[in-house]
């Protein structure tokens, strides 16, 4: 395994290359960190305007709609809700929970936690970020265009985005953008698979990984082999806008030749479907850690969920048509479809068990980290839950496309993936920026954004069974919902206060970073857990391990009877201590 | 009529809040989250496969949530100081956890998979055929409906067709078999009411069907994002007995010959029946 020489050179002393053309993982990682946490809120502030035009539609956006919207007197226009609705969506899967989940975690735990001194790739790494950076700038210019954004959804079902629904400019950047987004994802997991097998340090078996790490490293995987996938869709489609071929249009719009728009639909949710295991792989695989680690006790059946992670990985390459039973495919490819996604049910409930199984008997300490991973253990179950309902083929017939879908979808991925996020954030604070934040303040955080997310998500899936479809600027132009005004108001105001929550973490986050210079760094292992990184200074310090760790035993030895050093854990450098 | 006990409950928490924007209608908290009123033969199906799901969800639901808070409330460093030492890899454990995911497997996957695939089979893939059914082109387009009926030759796209913009009427009791396409995007044609829809989609023909159990006005409506006015893009169903729907088509007829252009071309969007 160590069979790459891994050389220490000097640490950058300027600023550029010490905090902007870094090579070092941990830098890298903390770019992604900031990148995604910008891009969360400028998503997050969307969602406001969305869901204050679902409320209260023709009323102008509370304390700034004058200043965005001054031709319409601060009420957002239908156009823009369009934009809206579609930049939320793009910014958050691509530009905030990507470079979060994968690209601040990935980088600074993938060498922490498995014993190297950085990426294999470490010049790939940076073009990575910088990569991804191009890309955000592109698509926050997009706004600026005269006809704006990308507004056809985040999924750009042609032919309403080709010239034919989307005439501006806003479309192509969008691609554009998300083409230069998936050229740096795909650089990012060549280099995480490849350091994952290659610079494990001696005796770190795949089975003595962190499931943090058999988290990303699946996601990796998947990166590697779909997200080219989504590059060939975004292409072709970029020929059809400037180019004027047409692989993608049909009807009155299809001039010469035709195309299939239903064609766009397959390349892309080829790679739409395993892009959401993509995002829950690691928060997965960082619950499962965060779990055994505070519950003070070993990953019940580690083996288990591993393999559990592996099946559903490779599971959600087959499934996608389930996003396309309205387009009435065969039956043969829609039953197949809907039995393939129900069996990914298996895993999962194993996996659950699992988790369940740890905290049992466990010796539960309740620190933030501890709670943000219990809490995506209770969201991620109502949010697969609900995926039976979409899986089943006659029931999609009525929910397809309704606000039911968005509420099991941002079950899924935006309050699993987001608590997930905040569990690792709290967790690996003190490791990579030295200190770490306030208890007190993160506990608050996490009811004051657990309560409600609930409310909205719940609410959403309610609606959507009362059958209130996607996208709509003022749902309440149809009769049969105007019972739904009450509930979509509850959604709204349970979205405010739970955007309200987020200055609770942005405070303490930047505070512990900028303003708590006097205060005393972090021990090197304050949440008393055994995985290699802990075993290090906080911060972590240039090139991590002086010395590349030997690894004896897993990563969650907890509560052995038989420990003589006074911890309750073991240190993976140490041999395992039998129980007789 | 019998109220069940949740009903009763939600009826009163509601009694509260009677806020009501249709007319003086006064819901309770109950109508507010019931889908709307089914007016088809077929809409039950799905809402009993929903009540299922529903009702097996709740039940692994609430064993994950007697796990969660359970364990942490008699596991917490203050009750249970010291860990039990396991790994979960014994014979005991695995076959618990695979005892899960079977229960999983057949109480969820197979039975929605089962009841989803005969309904399909049965009902919703099982397109009527015969003269008995009334058969109707929809062209979708930015942002309406264009509704076509045959006409008294039985024929599509001739001159004694009745076309009608967001209006669909049909007489209650009788199939009705939709052939569509789109024009320019794709639409999605959303009979909240007969809990169905099918995507429209340019240079395809989808079809779908549905009969109807009651008369009155009903909304049609647009699922898929087709551009800035998708949330206008709302169409009228109209079952009438069919006293009225064989008047109203008289009318129609009439008038379709009457005004009848042949020289504009736009009015012959219609297509052969059955035509792919």
């Amino acid at each position: 395994m160590a069979f790459v020489e891994q050389h220490i050179h000097d640490a950058p002393t300027s600023f550029w290359s010490k905090y902007l053309f870094s090579f070092d993982h941990k830098v890298i990682g903390k770019q992604f960190l900031w990148y995604g946490i910008f891009f969360l809120m400028v998503g997050g502030l969307m969602a406001m305007m969305i869901r204050w035009t679902l409320a209260y539609p023709g009323v102008p956006f509370p304390l700034i709609g004058n200043l965005l919207f001054p031709h319409t007197g601060g009420v957002v226009p239908p156009d823009t809700y369009a934009m809206l609705f579609t930049m939320h969506g793009t910014i958050m899967i691509f530009f905030a929970i990507t470079p979060i989940l994968i690209g601040a975690f990935g980088n600074f735990c993938i060498p922490l936690m498995i014993g190297a001194r950085d990426m294999i790739f470490p010049t790939l790494n940076m073009l990575s970020f910088w990569f991804s950076m191009a890309s955000g700038v592109l698509l926050l210019a997009s706004l600026c265009l005269p006809l704006g954004a990308a507004a056809g959804g985040w999924t750009s079902y042609p032919t309403l985005s080709t010239n034919l629904g989307q005439p501006g400019m806003g479309q192509t950047l969008w691609l554009l953008s998300l083409f230069l987004f998936g050229v740096s994802s795909t650089m990012g997991a060549v280099n995480y698979i490849t350091t994952v097998i290659t610079l494990r340090a001696p005796g770190m078996d795949y089975f003595k990984m962190p499931l943090t790490i058999w988290g990303i490293w699946l996601t990796s995987i998947l990166n590697a082999i779909f997200v080219p996938v989504l590059g060939a869709g975004l292409l072709l489609l970029t020929f059809d806008r400037v180019f004027g071929t047409t692989f993608f249009l049909a009807g009155a719009a299809a001039t010469s030749g035709r195309g299939d728009p239903v064609l766009f639909q397959h390349v892309f949710w080829i790679f739409g479907h395993p892009e959401v295991y993509i995002l829950i792989l690691p928060a997965w695989g960082i619950v499962s850690d965060l779990l055994s680690f505070f519950a003070r006790k070993p990953a019940f059946g580690y083996k288990m969920t591993a393999l559990s992670l592996t099946t559903i990985t490779v599971l959600s390459t087959v499934v996608y048509g389930h996003h396309m039973y309205t387009t009435q495919m065969s039956p043969l490819l829609t039953q197949s479809f809907m039995t393939l996604t129900m069996l990914i049910s298996i895993p999962s409930a194993i996996f659950f068990a699992n988790w369940l199984g740890t905290l049992w008997k466990g010796s539960i300490r309740f620190h933030s980290p501890m709670l943000f991973s219990l809490g995506v253990v209770f969201v991620f179950g109502l949010g697969g839950l609900t995926g039976l309902y979409l899986a089943s083929t006659s029931i999609d017939l009525y929910l397809h496309d309704t606000y039911f879908v968005v509420g099991h979808f941002h079950y899924t991925m935006a309050a699993s993936v987001l608590l997930g996020g905040f569990a690792g954030t709290y967790f690996w604070m003190p490791k990579m920026f030295g200190r770490a934040m306030n208890e007190t303040l993160a506990k608050w955080h996490f009811w004051l954004t657990m309560i409600p997310l609930n409310g909205i998500f719940t609410g959403m899936m309610v609606v959507g069974y009362a059958g209130m479809h996607r996208r709509l600027y003022n749902p309440f132009i149809y009769e049969f919902m105007n019972k739904l005004i009450p509930i979509n108001q509850f959604i709204t105001y349970s979205a405010i206060a739970m955007g309200l929550a987020q200055f609770v973490f942005l405070y303490n986050f930047f505070k512990t970073i900028f303003f708590s210079k006097n205060e005393p760094l972090a021990s090197d292992n304050p949440w008393e857990v055994g995985t290699l990184e802990w075993q290090i200074p906080s911060p972590a310090p240039h090139y991590n391990f002086k010395e590349i760790p030997h690894v004896k035993c897993g990563p969650h030895e907890f509560g052995n009877p038989n420990l003589k050093t006074g911890r309750d854990f073991q240190y993976q450098t140490e041999e395992l201590v039998e129980v007789k | 009529m019998n109220i069940s006990f949740s009903e009763r409950l939600f009826g009163l928490i509601a009694e509260v809040e009677t806020i009501s924007t249709s007319g003086n209608r006064v819901f309770t908290f109950w109508e507010r989250i019931s889908p709307p009123e089914d007016i088809s033969t077929s809409g039950h199906l799905i809402e009993w496969l929903f009540n299922y799901t529903t009702y097996v969800n709740l039940f692994w639901f609430a064993l994950v949530c007697i796990g969660l808070f359970g364990f942490s409330y008699l596991y917490s460093q203050k009750r249970h100081k010291i860990a039990l030492y396991t790994h979960g890899n014994e014979k005991k454990h695995l076959l618990i956890t695979a005892f899960i995911g079977l229960g999983v497997f057949l109480s969820v996957d197979m039975v929605i998979t089962k009841i989803s695939t005969r309904d399909m089979k049965e009902v919703f893939w099982n397109f009527p055929e015969g003269d008995d059914v009334l058969k109707v082109q929809v062209l979708a387009q930015q942002w309406a409906w264009n509704i076509r009926y045959a006409g008294k030759d039985g024929e599509f796209n001739t001159a004694d067709d009745v076309v009608q913009l967001n209006n669909l009427v049909v007489p209650v009791g009788r199939k009705v078999m939709i052939q569509m396409t789109s024009k320019d995007v794709i639409h999605s044609f959303y009979l909240p009411n007969a809990r169905i829809k099918a995507d429209a989609i340019p240079g395809r023909y989808a079809k779908l069907w549905f009969d109807t159990t009651k008369t009155g006005n009903y909304e049609i409506a647009c699922a898929e994002m087709c551009g800035t006015h998708h949330y206008l893009m709302k169409g009228q169903l109209t079952v009438l007995s069919q006293e009225d729907y064989d008047r109203w088509l008289q009318e129609s007829q009439e008038l379709a010959i009457a005004t009848n252009d042949t020289e504009d071309m736009d009015l012959r969007w219609g297509w052969k029946w059955g035509s792919r």
